[in-house]
């Protein structure tokens, strides 16, 4: 380490400049939002998040959220157990669809649906009859919000159960556990924590899009619009305070967020120790 | 007879990975009781066959019977097998108590029944008082005998460990053996373990199985193995083996065939330093000392005749030899391989004489 | 037959069930509509395709999208790789709180960041009148404004993609290398540069295809003019709206194209780099 005491200065020079990046860049936005939330006084702000359709908004948002997450875990738990435990041909393939969706730009993902489910769709006249409609509709919100969150759980748990290896599952196989008590004595407790980082991820994503959902929202206010929808309107009416205030609710969510995952990446390297 | 008294029965297993090729045609009984080791290099195919065994692997194509009962349809967990994986495997979220108990919890074993199974064999692993540590907390040594006892608690007919001591340091892994040894001996379980350690395997086993590149090259005691190596392969790979070309030019042996090369191990080799007696002076060959080598309860000196360098075994109590010095080395026998072919030829010397290895 | 079939079975179970849930959601998700993209890609004529990715101001979209996406996802590899280095090589107060910030971008809905950018740097915001007043620069609703918005979403890419590279690197080769004689300056640029390298590149490129297709942090601050400050999604947007959904369609295509080159280039020097490092041919 005597090598490194030469670097004083420089060191120095370094923090100090990403200090002023970061403050510039992230907290300054960040403490901004919260300020013109409150500027014209709480009771203002308590009125703006208060509002019907700032509280319908929300309700809206959670129910995606709540969705995205409910499939996503499904999904994560399935494709990281079969991927993992399992070798077959084209795992490749299915990894890279897996990874698509996040690569893609949001708009693309809400146009594919849009193509998807729309009038000019085949299945449009199918959707029709069974009086089902996806676009400009809750469904749609629900399904470009799973799209864009997609991969978030299965990317948390498939290097956990890759490095963790199938010993301890044949183990139990051998011994003749069946799927779900090896699943859930053997290999869930492996994952806990990966799992619980990818939920938060995927939380915190899913209630913040707004590319894809907007593309498939019908922007009808109180019905098919998500919070950071509400806050664009808001915020094109130029009702700045009411945008910021509703814009607040989602800072502290990613201030939860953040908090969460420090903690869970802490949990998790624990976790990891124990090998 | 042989056949009803042979537990597993390997006929005609072949097993191909892609394209490579892990098991070719192996053909192998073991009779019930025994304690075999599965013997060879890494990449030899010892742990498919072992995997195999288990219902881990399925092979391409021939038999496996364990008592009896052909078994490849038959899903490992119900084949009577306990399986020792080379990490052990433990449950890395279980307590000792719970890796214990898992096998018979999933088999629906009555709860009295459960805990006097687990205090039992604690006692026999001799780790009563650890049932509440998690396996990252016990010694490797520990963790050992705790995978054991979890092999063991349902109760298996035959015992597949895997690389078993491979994870445990030099020391502890010698007192293991041992254990291991007594243990499979006082239960009178079927077992095959598979190692690439000589040592190993030649001090814990009753029978050996030597394997290279997917064939069983030879069955047999360790002390047939060392006496009668049946291929080449088995003369190189067990004991200390020192190949040799030109063995002709050692007084009192000749050549064997044209392409063929000569093995030597140190328990051939007698060094005698210059007046001390030789029982073959004759045929005695004489060798300079290159180094001599401290092995704790002997030396080993290196000698170099016709430019071979040789390593002979020479006890502490008798005379010192020096490097440099000028000594008589008197070669016993020497296996002779041609191909896959071995001969023993044994000194001309000796020939009348009663042969003690 | 059955034999074989039996033969491939691995002893742990339940993959029927695992994989044929993965299979149904994946097709729902993902398969199905992108195969409706492929199906109505195949409905365009070839001429209108050109015609509307030839449009000027489409043109100039995708101009306005690759070249601020490019200048921010440069400036996040500079400040990215400065970052990682000062969170892994020092030791200062604070360093819990700036590794934990980091991750703000991705925490904060994209929305609420582009509406807070556009306040702060508009000439009578906070920081936008102290640039306009002091150098007559105007920052919102600008391009400068699109690359602001951009390297605010860019910033953890960088940093995440480096600070697990540098953390294994063994101080040993750094220690070799001054013990040699080599200065500070040139056991970085000779030593730990190469070995960081291929993670800064991936991070470059993660960050560089996410700004391209980003909409909810720039369409606040861009101002959206045309043919200065139009980004491509919001040229999609726009079609989308007028329901052209051939138009949209056609842009969207050369997006997706631009990100796949954007992706594979990665590849090919990933595995460019990683073959000199293990000497592989």
């Amino acid at each position: 380490m005597e090598l490194r005491k030469d670097s004083g200065p420089l060191k120095w020079v370094l923090i100090l400049l990403c200090v002023v990046f970061l403050a510039v860049m992230l907290l300054l936005p960040l403490a901004y939002i919260v300020i013109t939330a409150l500027r014209e006084g709480f009771g203002a702000y308590w009125a703006a998040i208060t509002d019907p359709y700032a509280r319908k908004a929300a309700l809206l948002t959670l129910e995606a959220t709540l969705w995205a997450v409910v499939i996503n875990t499904l999904f994560g738990l399935c494709a990281a157990w079969s991927l993992t435990k399992f070798s077959f041909r084209g795992k490749k393939v299915l990894s890279t669809f897996i990874d698509l969706p996040v690569t893609v730009s949001p708009i693309i993902a809400g146009l594919i649906y849009v193509l998807t489910f729309g009038r000019q769709s085949p299945l449009y006249p199918l959707l029709e009859e069974a009086g089902v409609q996806i676009i400009f509709a809750v469904p749609g919100i629900v399904l470009a919000t799973i799209f864009v969150t997609f991969p978030f759980i299965s990317r948390e748990l498939i290097p956990v159960l890759n490095a963790q290896g199938t010993d301890e599952e044949e183990a139990a196989a051998l011994m003749g556990a069946g799927t779900f008590t090896i699943f859930r004595k053997v290999t869930l407790p492996h994952m806990k924590w990966a799992l619980l980082y990818g939920v938060v991820l995927c939380t915190a994503r899913a209630m913040g899009e707004f590319g894809a959902v907007s593309v498939l929202s019908g922007h009808l206010r109180g019905k098919t619009n998500t919070l950071p929808l509400y806050v664009e309107l808001l915020y094109q009416g130029y009702d700045f305070t009411g945008a910021f205030a509703a814009s607040s609710l989602l800072v502290i969510m990613a201030i939860i967020v953040l908090i969460l995952r420090c903690w869970l990446e802490r949990k998790g390297n624990k976790a990891n120790d124990i090998r | 007879m042989a056949e009803n008294t042979s537990y597993v029965e390997l006929s005609h297993i072949n097993k191909h990975f892609g394209d490579f090729q892990a098991s070719k045609d192996i053909n192998f009984s073991i009779p019930k009781g025994r304690l075999v080791a599965l013997l060879g290099p890494s990449g030899s195919g010892k742990t498919t066959i072992l995997r195999m065994i288990a219902g881990l692997e399925h092979p391409d194509s021939g038999e496996i019977r364990i008592d009896g009962r052909v078994v490849n349809q038959v899903p490992g967990s119900e084949r009577g097998i306990g399986f020792v994986f080379q990490n052990y495997a433990l449950f890395r979220y279980m307590t000792v108590y719970d890796n214990i108990a898992f096998g018979l919890r999933v088999k629906k074993a009555p709860k009295e029944e459960i805990d006097q199974r687990v205090r039992e064999l604690l006692k026999l692993i001799n780790c009563e008082g650890l049932e509440k540590r998690y396996p990252s907390q016990l010694s490797g040594g520990q963790r050992q005998r705790v995978a054991f006892a979890r092999a063991l608690a349902p109760r298996p007919q035959l015992l597949l460990l895997d690389e078993p001591f491979a994870a445990i340091d030099a020391k502890v892994r010698l007192e293991l053996r041992t254990w291991l040894r007594e243990m499979i001996t006082q239960l009178n379980i079927t077992s095959i373990f598979v190692t690439h350690d000589q040592d190993e395997a030649i001090e814990v086993a009753d029978d050996i199985i030597v394997t290279n590149q997917g064939r069983v090259e030879q069955v047999g005691t360790p002390q047939a193995l060392y006496r009668s190596p049946a291929t080449a392969f088995v003369a190189r790979f067990i004991g200390n083996s020192i190949p040799v070309k030109n063995y002709e030019k050692f007084r009192s042996f000749e050549r064997g065939g044209r392409d063929t090369e000569a093995i030597l191990r140190p328990e051939f080799i007698s060094v005698y330093k210059k007046g001390e007696r030789v029982q073959f002076q004759n045929s005695a060959e004489e060798g300079v000392v290159q180094d001599v080598i401290f092995r704790g309860s002997s030396l080993e000196i290196r000698v170099l005749i016709h430019g071979n360098l040789l390593s002979a075994i020479r006890s502490i109590n008798d005379p010192a030899v020096e490097i440099g010095e000028t000594v008589d080395v008197f070669i016993h026998r020497l296996f002779v391989l041609d191909g896959e072919k071995i001969t023993l030829m044994d000194n001309r010397s000796l020939a009348g004489e009663s042969v003690i290895i | 037959m059955k034999t074989r079939t039996r033969n491939r079975r691995s002893v742990i179970p339940g993959f029927g069930l695992s994989f044929g849930i993965m299979i149904a959601i994946l097709s729902l998700i993902v398969l199905i509509p992108l195969c409706s993209l492929v199906i109505y890609t195949a409905q365009l004529s070839p001429s209108a395709f050109w015609n509307t990715i030839t449009r000027p101001r489409v043109l100039s979209s995708y101009w306005v999208s690759i070249s601020t996406a490019f200048v921010a996802s440069l400036i996040n590899a500079a400040m990215g790789l400065i970052l990682a280095w000062v969170l892994v090589r020092y030791e200062f107060p604070g360093k819990g709180f700036i590794d934990g910030i980091i991750e703000l971008p991705f925490a904060l809905p994209t929305a609420v960041a582009g509406i807070a950018l556009t306040h702060l740097t508009t000439t009578n915001g906070w920081v936008g009148q102290f640039f306009y007043d002091h150098f007559g620069l105007r920052i919102a609703y600008t391009r400068l404004g699109i690359t602001i918005a951009l390297v605010f979403i860019g910033i953890p890419f960088v940093v995440r993609s480096v600070q697990p590279v540098l953390e294994k690197i063994d101080r040993q080769y750094e220690e070799a290398a001054m013990i040699l004689g080599a200065s500070r300056g040139e056991t970085f640029r000779k030593v730990l540069f190469p070995e960081i390298l291929p993670a800064l590149i991936s991070g470059f490129t993660l960050a560089f295809a996410r700004s391209i297709g980003e909409y909810g942090s720039v369409v606040f601050i861009a101002g959206n003019t045309p043919y200065e400050t139009e980004i491509a999604p919001l040229m999609i947007m726009a079609q989308l709206q007028e329901f052209d959904y051939a138009s949209a369609t056609s842009i969207a295509l050369v997006m997706l194209f631009i990100a796949f080159i954007i992706l594979s280039v990665n590849a090919l020097l990933q595995s460019r780099v990683s073959k000199r490092v293990s000497g592989l041919a």
